[in-house]
């Protein structure tokens, strides 16, 4: 298990290494130019354009920029913001790096064990009115985008009763709503899985032989079938924790928040290349990471997945 | 369960509560984080919102636009024409509580010049210094052209005629700040004179700015001011609604549309003129119909302002007849009106031997993503009322700036905002023919010797005059065709006082006042 662990961490290299290349040439094939933003309303000072485009090494040939980002990177050093004076990437990204991760990690923890509970519920009344309805809103909480649930929330909740505030970030009734509509998608997708599975899981003949030998139903299912349910689970929470890492940038919008995803967003916008670049490696990273992180749970969950050919 | 609900809204309540800051915070928005927040570097427009309170020049704008003496109290030009003496305001403090004297303004306008400050915006202003080309490349570490007399007076020396050099939004800063507080001073303290001081900047939430006590102006009333990071102009508007705000300026034209549209805000809305030229470019070297006056003439008549203002812009704009807007000094309020005139136009077209669009090369409006509704207006009027073959062409923003610079885009329609309340900005940059930002390159020699003369004009009113009569050229000419001014939207909760709007966007806030 170590040794596979450690393996697939190496593994994680050459990922890094091709999304760099991929990531730094698509940057440059953008239409766009970061110096034509600074300058404004200067456009036509070829001076001070050329001061600019030394300034940030643009005026070095492709290979060279790229040489000077790798040399950088090897030693920890993401460059300088196009848009924030002198402030080097590292700041700008550090102030909002937790950010992202603790909102998704807040859906998620809101998202699935009430989806589990909504699912299983769902299950153990299949095709009874409580079935349909949960089924329902499941698919009106998948089908209604974000930002339309944002401004339904805010709406309600901040303008006409006043519970919360509309945006903004650092106490915890700011981020009541923006978690609330963070959750509500993964939610309905996890409620529909487990209801799938569970619905799959009780038809199973083991399920029947522990009902012959008389077990409780609670036990039956909390033990039997709810954990076998959760296999296939894992996968569909690992894919929908990376979507959520990296979708948050409208929610960030809407309501104010400091995340990486509209970190992302003003980076584009600007042609702030390193900004742009730090964010995407770590984007890339958490994913990988998550996936290792499912990867590694599944055997804890189900002895039979043996992980790596030295098992047996 | 009923117990339950209670108890969280209790708890609501109080975490609501607490989050209410003390009321003589006065909380607005801006778009983005400020790029910077020191007068040297200083280059965009959010930046400058924060700034502009804590940061002053030798003038300033009253509410009403004009210009006001503001660090300097008054000045004459040199009898030469080219330099300035300026008598400072006795008695003003910088937020350090050190006297603002004659060094810090050449303290400041040598920093703004030294190779590797990366001087910013307010750098350009200072080209025509005596010296300062030495400065720039570190040839000297003084600048020549700038004598302090004494304490209170300055005297600048130019090498051509800068009568406008007292308007021109240089910020002055505190020459003794990087003594006190290092090089990286400005992430720690403001250095200027303004009415508020930095206090905090939490990157992508706000920037938070204290009263000055020493403020040698009026006020400030407020003890603080919260500046909001919020990008979304809905979400302004909601936190608005929900008084997390105090006022607001909307930045995107929908939600501008929007909120006049609002019964709820029409009690609290500013509208205010935006120092912003918009206008068709009519380049003649690139598009042989457009060398016939006529057929400039007819095009400015095809096109329905008032009807642009009211569809397009949702009343969120006012028509423009000339090339200087409302509130900028200059501006001609009597140039007559350029009403639609369908006839007219066609007529005009076929006395220049295009009649329906007959022997009409085909030709492209081109423009960028956010003003393509604007340029599909025009390329289907011209279309339907002259037959004139226009279609539209949307491009990426910086290669068509450069394009429009380089003098290779046949027909455009583009903008251009003001840096100083002057309309010699709009004329001289856009319109005179040697400027790289003439981007039609339409060109006119009566037109560029009163530009020149302007240029070495100091008395205002005698100046103001030279723009009346080169506008009335560029507009008898057809040289352009001006479209719309953009209607600047803010709006203010009832109770707070003493907010409005200039041309360039909110006044410095010390006359603002709070229930």
């Amino acid at each position: 298990m170590g040794r596979y662990a450690l393996r697939r961490v190496a593994g994680l290299l050459p990922v890094l290494a091709v999304m760099i290349v991929l990531c730094f040439v698509a940057i440059k094939l953008v239409p766009g130019d970061p110096v034509m933003v600074l300058l404004s309303d200067q456009s036509g000072d070829v001076e001070l354009e050329a001061r600019l485009r030394a300034d940030y090494g643009l005026d070095q040939p492709f290979i060279v920029q790229f040489g000077r980002y790798l040399a950088g990177l090897a030693v920890g050093d993401f460059g300088y913001s196009f848009r924030y004076a002198n402030v080097p990437v590292s700041e700008i990204i550090g102030t909002s790096l937790a950010i992202t991760p603790i909102l998704a990690l807040a859906a998620l923890t809101l998202a699935v064990p009430t989806g589990i509970v909504f699912g299983t519920f769902a299950a153990l009344r299949r095709n009874r009115a409580a079935d349909i309805i949960t089924v329902f809103l499941v698919v009106a909480g998948i089908s209604i985008p974000n930002f339309a649930l944002s401004a339904m929330f805010v709406y309600l909740f901040a303008i006409k009763l006043d519970l919360v505030p509309v945006a903004g970030w650092g106490s915890f009734s700011q981020a009541v709503l923006p978690v609330l509509v963070l959750a509500i998608a993964p939610m309905g997708y996890i409620t529909r899985l487990t209801r799938t599975y569970m619905l799959e899981v009780l038809s199973q003949d083991y399920i029947r032989t522990a009902r012959a030998k008389g077990l409780r139903n609670r036990l039956v299912i909390y033990r039997h079938a709810l954990r076998n349910t959760l296999v296939p689970l894992l996968t569909t929470i690992g894919i929908i924790f990376g979507g959520l890492l990296s979708g948050t940038f409208v929610v960030e919008t809407i309501f104010n928040i400091p995340g990486l995803g509209r970190l992302a967003i003003e980076g584009i916008f600007a042609r702030d290349y390193p900004v742009t670049m730090a964010i995407v490696m770590l984007f890339t990273m958490f994913y990988a990471l998550i996936n290792l992180c499912v990867d590694l749970l599944y055997g804890l969950i189900d002895p039979r997945i043996r992980l790596g050919s030295d098992g047996n | 369960m009923k117990r339950l609900t209670t108890q969280f809204a209790v708890l609501f309540a109080a975490i609501t509560m607490s989050s209410v800051v003390h009321a003589q915070t006065f909380r607005t928005n801006i778009p983005a984080d400020p790029a910077m927040v020191d007068p040297i570097t200083y280059s965009e427009l959010v930046a400058g919102d924060v700034m502009g309170n804590m940061y002053e020049g030798f003038t300033g704008i009253d509410g009403d636009g004009k210009v006001i003496p503001a660090l300097a109290e008054s000045w004459e030009a040199h009898d030469d024409n080219l330099g300035f003496t300026f008598h400072l305001r006795p008695g003003v403090k910088f937020h350090s509580g050190r006297p603002f004297t004659a060094n810090d303004v050449k303290y400041t306008l040598e920093e703004l010049l030294k190779p590797g400050n990366k001087g910013g915006l307010n750098a350009r202003y200072l080209n025509n210094i005596v010296g300062a080309d030495a400065m720039k490349s570190g040839e000297a570490d003084s600048l020549e052209g700038v004598t302090v007399g004494d304490d209170l007076t300055v005297d600048i020396r130019f090498t051509q005629p800068e009568v406008l050099f007292p308007i021109y939004p240089i910020w002055f800063m505190d020459a003794g700040i990087v003594d006190e507080l290092g090089a990286d001073w400005a992430q720690k303290a403001s250095a200027g004179t303004g009415p508020f001081k930095f206090v905090a900047w939490n990157r992508g939430q706000d920037v938070q700015l204290a009263a000055h006590a020493d403020y040698w102006g009026e006020g400030p009333h407020v003890e603080a001011v919260d500046f909001i990071i919020v990008p979304s102009d809905d979400t302004a508007i909601s936190m608005f609604e929900a008084d997390e705000l105090d006022a607001i300026y909307i930045n995107n034209a929908a939600e501008g549309r929007r909120i006049l549209r609002d019964p709820q805000f029409a009690d609290k809305l500013i509208k205010v003129p935006a120092a912003q030229i918009r206008y068709l470019g009519m380049n003649q070297n690139l598009y042989e119909p457009f060398k016939d006056k006529r057929v400039r003439e007819a095009i400015c008549k095809a096109i329905d302002r008032d009807g642009m203002v009211s569809g397009l812009f949702g009343g969120a704009a006012f028509p423009l007849y000339g090339q200087i807007t409302p509130g900028v000094a200059g501006y001609n309020p009597d140039l007559p009106a350029i009403p639609l005139d369908v006839d007219k136009a066609k007529a005009l077209l076929a006395e220049a031997g295009y009649e329906g669009g007959a022997n009409m090369p085909p030709v492209k409006v081109t423009t960028t993503a956010p003003n393509k509704d604007e340029a599909t207006y025009f390329a289907a009027t011209l279309k339907q009322v002259l037959g004139m073959p226009t279609e539209v062409e949307v491009v990426e923003r910086a290669s068509h700036i450069k394009a429009m610079n380089a003098g290779e885009v046949p027909f455009f329609a583009w903008g251009w905002s003001a840096g100083y309340p002057d309309a010699l900005y709009f004329l001289s940059q856009v319109w005179y023919g040697p400027s790289v930002y003439n981007r039609s390159r339409w060109q006119n020699d009566e037109f560029d010797a009163l530009i020149e003369k302007a240029q070495q004009t100091a008395d205002n009113e005698a100046r103001y005059a030279l723009y009346k009569d080169a506008e009335l050229i560029l507009m008898e000419e057809w040289g352009t065709c001006p479209l719309t001014v953009r209607m600047q939207i803010a709006a203010v909760q009832d109770g707070v006082e003493g907010v409005s709007l200039t041309p360039f966007r909110f006044r410095p806030f010390n006359t603002v006042t709070m229930d």
